[in-house]
């Protein structure tokens, strides 16, 4: 991959991480998961332990995991050699179950429902913007 | 044992002597199954002590060769009944004690000279659930609570929480018994030289009282210096020995004069007013705000006036300031602050730095300058400020905000009402999004913390509710949902991020309210409600009504990130991050740790769809002024 494709890719997940906003761009199309999404859930919840920050479904937790928007090999090498303090290293890892942990992370449904279809949400939306 | 009294004349005791009509209130001390006979003596568990007028400045009392003469009728009182007039006169409406011998004396005076009446007593398992009772309640209820403790064991349970409350800037007023002339092997390890030293470093104020006329004054000085800003604990120790010593004559009780609060100087005020009104982008940053309900209208006064946004910062604030008002928030992405005003802001240390760093100004209004202690390091760094007041910040803000008004022209006017429409815009984007974000992991089970709350906040939207716990560990999801549009609904953190506070805090903070007829509501984790679990019995056994949702993620969870973090740098596996960091196996129900408490409860609740149900019953129990308790497995954060 070139460097300017995980550029990209590393930028629109940032993007995607933050924005919380409903009109967030779709994730560029990725290439299928190489990994066992079902030993990934184990590792995930059982032996690495990533649902301490991200949450059981990666979608709670900070910063959320879904969507995901890095390729595989981005994704390896970020949880390796993490950027962002705070986040611990696996880098003694073996690749495989990081493999698989990465294929877990893209079987949870990527996206969430908008909140104006949640009524208990959309009463508080309607309630926040009335309030000024 | 006790050897001051030589009857031999040799050097060493008389055992006849020393044990001979020893006056052992219980019919006889029993040792391995044995009375004490002159062959077989025991230690004494006291003395008797001599009648005492009021003005003893009391020496050791003599050990008792025979029993203390019978009193006539209506000569003297208990010392200790002169006492609970002092603290009548105060005005403590509570007490919340775990008993003690060493206190027996004002004990029994509370519960029937007093008649249990203001203060009333109320009864903790555990010291430290009776302070941290007393840090909710003083912050809901604007004054401070009394909790009384047992010698040595019963201050040092409670040092936690006082701690807390030092660093929270929160007023609790704590006597501890002891004996000055202690016998006994169950007496002496409760008694000190210097009981205050215990905890000497995170109290405002520690006297021992040795007469009924210090008592009385020193009573006094506590409260007015632990209600003075910068506010904070104190502590009063006061011996058996005077607690039970016979009055014939007393002193006069004094009266209660509370200073005036420090005000900022007006030179400096003026100063401050002309930064701000020239201000392009100022920011006000608030912590320890405010002592009364009064700090939030003038909060609001103030934002207003300036039309700045208010970042209430984070979990050492107390954060009176309305959760959706226009100006609430850091005014939005690229707002840079030129000028910052902080109120009760201990540590500016990090603003002041960056300000200078780029050609702007920091203003810092606090009490801290006039009282600080120095061995907990909760004081910060030094704050290299460009204009530091002295002074309480509450009490400042009304003379601030009419120099704001007068050094505004009507051009500076547009100007400042065009930034408070970019800010109110900016920010309400922010907590619009916000509120959305709730959606993600809506029907996750675990339960989301923000499908908790929200799902609470539809509950109670008719009531007149009140958040009593903190929001450490809820990410702040509490301010996002609910509209906090009041100075009680919120009632702040724990001042020393220490885990134990929101559990006991929440109780004290509810029996604040219970006289407003508010609907007070605590969310607390799982590991919070371990540290002091017999407070939920104090609530129930004094129908004090709150609804605790236990956010039970079964974990410390910020510990177990931490190790994980700890392992990666050093290079090692993730695997063993939890140990000693999880709450499981077995799982704990809280629910049935409820019910064991005589409290009604639910739980544990793992799917979102069940909590509507069990919040609409639990409610039902709390609004007919009982407590009651729903267990929610939660997602970790």
């Amino acid at each position: 991959m070139t460097h300017r494709l995980a550029l990209a890719t590393l930028l629109l997940f940032v993007t995607t991480g933050t924005a919380g906003a409903q009109s967030q761009p779709e994730p560029a199309p990725l290439a299928a998961p190489t990994g066992n999404a079902q030993r990934g859930k184990v590792l995930y919840e059982t032996t690495l332990r990533c649902y301490a920050c991200h949450g059981f479904d990666g979608q709670t937790g900070s910063p959320r995991l879904v969507p995901m928007a890095r390729a595989e090999d981005i994704f390896l090498a970020y949880v390796r050699k993490p950027a962002t303090p705070g986040m611990p290293t696996f880098a003694a890892t073996p690749e495989a179950e990081l493999r698989d942990v990465y294929a877990y992370i893209r079987s949870i449904p990527q996206a969430a429902p908008p909140a104006e279809n949640l009524p208990l949400l959309k009463g508080i939306l309607d309630r926040r913007t009335k309030a000024n | 044992m006790a050897d001051s009294h030589d009857s031999s004349g040799n050097g060493s005791v008389d055992r006849r002597d020393f044990f001979k009509g020893a006056a052992l209130g219980a019919a006889g001390l029993v040792v391995g199954g044995q009375r004490a006979t002159a062959e077989t003596p025991v230690l004494q568990p006291s003395v008797e002590l001599p009648v005492a007028s009021h003005d003893l400045s009391y020496a050791m009392p003599a050990q008792a060769s025979s029993p203390a003469p019978a009193r006539a009728a209506g000569q003297g009182r208990p010392a200790s009944d002169f006492m609970v007039d002092v603290l009548k006169k105060i005005g403590f409406e509570y007490a919340a004690i775990n008993p003690g011998s060493t206190f027996q004396g004002l004990h029994e005076s509370f519960v029937n000279y007093g008649k249990n009446t203001a203060p009333e007593l109320l009864t903790c398992l555990h010291e430290e659930a009776a302070v941290a009772m007393a840090h909710g309640y003083a912050k809901a209820a604007g004054k401070p609570m009394l909790v009384v403790v047992h010698g040595t064991v019963g201050l040092l349970h409670s040092s936690m929480a006082l701690f807390q409350a030092w660093a929270d800037r929160v007023p609790v007023v704590v006597i501890v018994g002891h004996h000055r002339n202690p016998s006994g092997v169950i007496n002496r390890p409760h008694s000190a030289q210097d009981m205050g030293l215990l905890v000497r470093s995170f109290v405002k104020y520690d006297d021992e009282a040795t007469t009924l006329e210090r008592f009385a004054e020193s009573a006094m000085r506590a409260y007015r210096i632990a209600m003075t800003p910068p506010m904070g604990p104190v502590v009063l120790t006061v011996a058996a020995e005077l607690q039970e010593s016979i009055v014939t004559t007393e002193p006069r009780i004094p009266e209660l004069i509370m200073p005036a609060i420090p005000q900022g100087d007006a030179a400096a005020v003026r100063e401050a007013a002309r930064m701000l009104v020239a201000a392009q982008s100022p920011l006000i940053q608030i912590a320890k705000m405010g002592r009364t309900p009064k700090a939030w209208d003038l909060l609001i006064e103030l934002s207003e006036a300036l039309q700045a946004p208010v970042d209430v910062m984070g979990y050492s604030s107390w954060q009176k300031f309305p959760s959706w008002h226009p100006m609430y928030g850091n005014g939005g992405r690229g707002y840079t602050p030129d000028v910052t005003l902080g109120l009760e802001v201990t540590d500016m240390s990090a603003p002041a730095r960056t300000a200078r760093a780029n050609g702007r100004k920091t203003i810092s209004i606090t009490s801290e300058y006039l009282f600080q202690g120095s061995n907990i390091h909760d004081f910060g760094r030094y704050s290299e400020v460009d204009l530091a007041i002295a002074a309480d910040a509450e009490a400042t803000l009304p003379a601030l905000i009419e120099e704001i008004r007068k050094q505004t022209t009507p051009e500076r006017k547009s100007a400042i009402a065009a930034r408070g429409a970019k800010v109110a815009a900016a920010h309400k984007e922010v907590q619009l999004n916000a509120i959305r974000d709730a959606r993600y992991g809506w029907d996750a089970s675990p339960v989301s913390v923000p499908r908790i709350i929200a799902e609470l906040g539809d509950q109670i939207a008719g009531d007149d509710w009140a958040i009593v716990s903190g929001h450490q560990f809820t990410g702040d999801w509490q301010r996002r949902l609910l509209n906090h549009d009041k100075p009680y609904r919120y009632n702040g953190d724990c001042g020393g991020f220490g885990i134990g506070y929101d559990t006991p805090a929440s109780v004290g903070g509810a029996l604040a309210h219970r006289k407003a007829g508010r609907l007070p509501v605590a969310i607390v984790g799982d590991g919070d409600l371990n540290f002091s679990p017999g407070v939920i019995w104090t609530a129930a056994h004094h129908k004090i009504p709150l609804l605790f949702v236990v956010h039970n993620n079964r974990a410390y969870h910020a510990e177990v990130m931490i190790i994980q973090r700890m392992a990666g740098v050093r290079g090692r596996g993730n695997e063993n991050a939890h140990v000693g960091n999880v709450i499981t196996d077995p799982n704990i129900n809280y629910a049935q740790m409820a019910k064991a408490y005589g409290m009604y409860s639910e739980g544990p609740i793992e799917n979102p769809k069940e909590l509507a149900g069990a919040y609409q019953r639990a409610l039902a129990k709390v609004r007919a002024g009982e407590p009651a308790l729903i267990d929610v497995i939660s997602q970790p954060r």
